[in-house]
C-alpha cells in the first residue's frame, strides 16, 4: 500500500509516535491555508534549537539528496543551519494538510530551471496538489520560509547589522540602476545609507527569486525598485516619508516597459528584531484594483515539532516604504 | 563582454589525453569552451575523481590565481586564517550568500582588472570556477 494513504488511516496521536517522531512533544500543529491576499511567514532561530536528539531527528526526515548535500556544507554551524532549512520547508508544507496527514519526509521537490525550489506532486499518489507556493530565505541566524496560495513569492533576509565590504555607491554603480544609485548617493549618514542598501538588496532579491530566476537570469541593474507614494500619485524620493503607510513599493523595468510590473507586490519589514526581510507576490489582479492595499503578513516562530509562538505585532514589523 | 571565447580556442577532443568518459561536462570550469595557450605554461591537467566514468578535466588556472580567490573569498566571509578553502571548495558551503557571491565577484574584478557578466555569476560555484573564468577573461582582454 501507498505509504501515505496508510499513514492517513493512522489517527493522529499514532502519527506522532512514527518511528521520526517518537520522542517529540507534539505532532506538527496544522494550520489552514492563507488567504489569497495573505502572506504567511514561518521562521526558525537557530540558536535556540540546541537539543542534539532533536537535530538527530530533523536529520531522519531529509532525502537522501538532502543528507548529501549538507554533508558537503564545511562546518557545524552551517550544517545546521542547511539542515533547519530544508527541515522548516518540508515541516512547513506538511502543516497545510489538504489531503489529510502529509509525512513532512514524504514530500518530494525538484528545482527549476534556474534553481528555485518546488514542490514535485505526484497526482496519482497524492490527489490534487495543494495550492501552495513557497520560497525560503536565510542568514546565519535567522531561517524563514514565505507561504502563499496561488501566487508565486520570493523572499530574501539580511542581518540588519551586516557589514558591506564593498565602497556601496562603487558597489550599486556595479550592479544597480541610475535611479538607485542616485538615491543611495544622495543618503548622508554612512549608516542609514547601509541599511538602505540592506532593505534594496532584498527587495531586489525577493523579486527576482517571486520570477524563479536568480540574480544572474535577471541582473539587477535591469529593474529598479522604490517607494512611490500612491495616496499623492506622485513620485515620492522624500526618504524621511519611508514610515508613511501610503508608501508602496514598486518595481519598473528600466528600459521603460513596466506594463506588467503593476502585479507584483512588496512587503518589507524587520523580522524578530535581527532582519530586513523582504517578500515579494505577485497579485493576480483581482485584489482591490490600483488601489494599494497592503498584503497582510501572519509571522510565526516555530521550533518545527516542539512549538510555535505567534506574537502579532512584535515578531514581525512591516515597514511602510523603502 | 560575452563570456563564450571566439577564436583562438582549442576544442578539448584533440588534447592528447582521451576524453570518451568526461560524463559531467559541467565540471569543465563551467565554461562552452576551454582554450589552451600553446606556449604551453597551462596544460591541461587530467585528474580522475572517484567511479569509472567520471573524468574531471581541469585547465588549471595558475595556482597563485586559485590562491588569490581563496584569500579574496576569506576575506569576504570572514573565515578564520587556518580555514581549508581549496579550489573545489564551494562558495555556498563555505556560507556564501548571494550577496557575498556578489561582493566577491566585485572583489575579483577589481583585483584582476576583469568584467564579469551576472549571467557568468551562475557558473561560478567553486574557487576553481571563479579562477578559471578570471584566467580566461584575463586573457580575452590582452596585454
Amino acid at each position: 500500500m501507498n505509504p501515505l494513504l496508510r499513514s492517513a488511516m493512522i489517527p493522529m496521536n499514532t502519527l506522532c509516535f512514527q518511528r521520526n517522531f517518537a520522542a517529540c512533544s507534539r505532532a506538527l500543529v496544522p494550520v489552514q491555508l492563507p488567504s489569497r491576499s495573505e502572506t504567511h511567514l514561518w521562521y526558525v532561530v537557530p540558536d535556540e534549537v540546541k537539543s542534539a536528539s532533536l537535530l538527530g531527528q530533523y536529520s531522519k526526515i531529509l532525502s537522501p539528496c538532502e543528507k548529501e548535500y549538507i554533508s558537503c556544507v564545511r562546518g557545524e554551524r552551517l550544517k545546521k543551519t542547511a539542515l533547519l532549512a530544508r527541515v522548516l520547508v518540508r515541516t512547513t508544507i506538511a502543516r497545510y494538510q489538504t489531503n489529510g496527514q502529509v509525512d513532512p519526509s514524504s514530500l518530494k521537490f525538484r528545482k527549476n530551471i534556474h534553481g528555485k525550489p518546488e514542490l514535485e506532486w505526484d497526482e496519482n499518489d497524492h490527489g490534487s496538489p495543494p495550492p501552495i507556493h513557497f520560497n525560503i530565505s536565510h542568514t546565519a541566524s535567522l531561517i524563514a520560509c514565505g507561504v502563499t496560495v496561488n501566487s508565486p513569492i520570493g523572499i530574501d533576509l539580511e542581518e540588519k547589522d551586516r557589514k558591506i565590504k564593498n565602497n556601496i555607491v562603487s558597489f550599486a554603480r556595479r550592479y544597480f540602476t541610475a535611479h538607485e544609485v542616485e538615491m543611495l548617493s544622495s543618503i548622508p549618514d554612512p549608516e542609514t545609507q547601509r541599511q538602505h542598501f540592506i532593505k534594496l538588496w532584498t527587495l531586489k532579491e525577493a523579486y527576482v527569486k517571486a520570477l524563479g530566476k536568480g540574480f544572474s537570469a535577471l541582473p539587477f541593474s535591469t529593474f529598479t525598485i522604490r517607494s512611490r507614494n500612491s495616496s499623492r500619485n506622485c513620485q515620492s524620493r522624500d526618504l524621511s516619508d519611508s514610515s508613511s503607510s501610503d508608501a508602496e513599493i514598486v518595481v519598473e523595468s528600466v528600459d521603460g516597459s513596466s506594463s506588467l510590473m503593476n502585479s507584483w507586490q512588496f512587503t518589507l519589514l524587520e523580522l524578530a528584531g535581527t532582519h530586513f526581510a523582504a517578500i515579494c507576490v505577485e497579485s493576480d489582479g483581482s485584489i482591490g484594483g490600483r488601489v494599494f492595499t497592503p498584503r497582510k503578513v501572519t509571522a510565526r516562530k516555530t521550533i518545527p515539532f516542539v512549538e510555535d509562538e505567534f506574537h502579532p505585532g512584535t515578531d514581525a514589523v512591516v515597514l511602510g516604504g523603502l | 563582454m560575452a563570456s563564450a571565447a571566439a577564436g583562438a580556442s582549442i576544442c578539448m577532443k584533440s588534447a592528447s589525453c582521451s576524453l570518451k568518459q568526461a560524463q559531467a561536462p559541467s565540471r569543465i570550469s563551467g565554461l562552452r569552451s576551454v582554450s589552451l595557450p600553446i606556449s604551453g605554461k597551462n596544460f591541461p591537467s587530467l585528474r580522475s575523481s572517484k567511479g569509472p566514468f567520471r573524468l574531471q578535466v581541469c585547465c588549471a588556472a595558475k595556482p597563485e590565481t586559485v590562491s588569490k580567490v581563496c584569500d579574496i573569498v576569506k576575506k569576504q566571509l570572514a573565515l578564520p586564517d587556518d580555514t581549508e578553502v581549496t579550489g573545489e571548495s564551494k562558495f555556498a558551503a563555505l556560507g556564501a550568500d548571494s550577496l557575498d557571491t556578489v561582493e566577491i565577484v566585485m572583489g575579483l574584478e577589481e583585483e584582476f582588472k576583469i568584467s564579469v557578466e551576472e549571467e557568468s555569476a551562475q557558473s561560478i560555484l567553486t574557487v576553481q570556477d571563479a579562477a578559471d573564468l578570471i584566467e580566461k577573461l584575463i586573457e580575452k582582454k590582452g596585454p
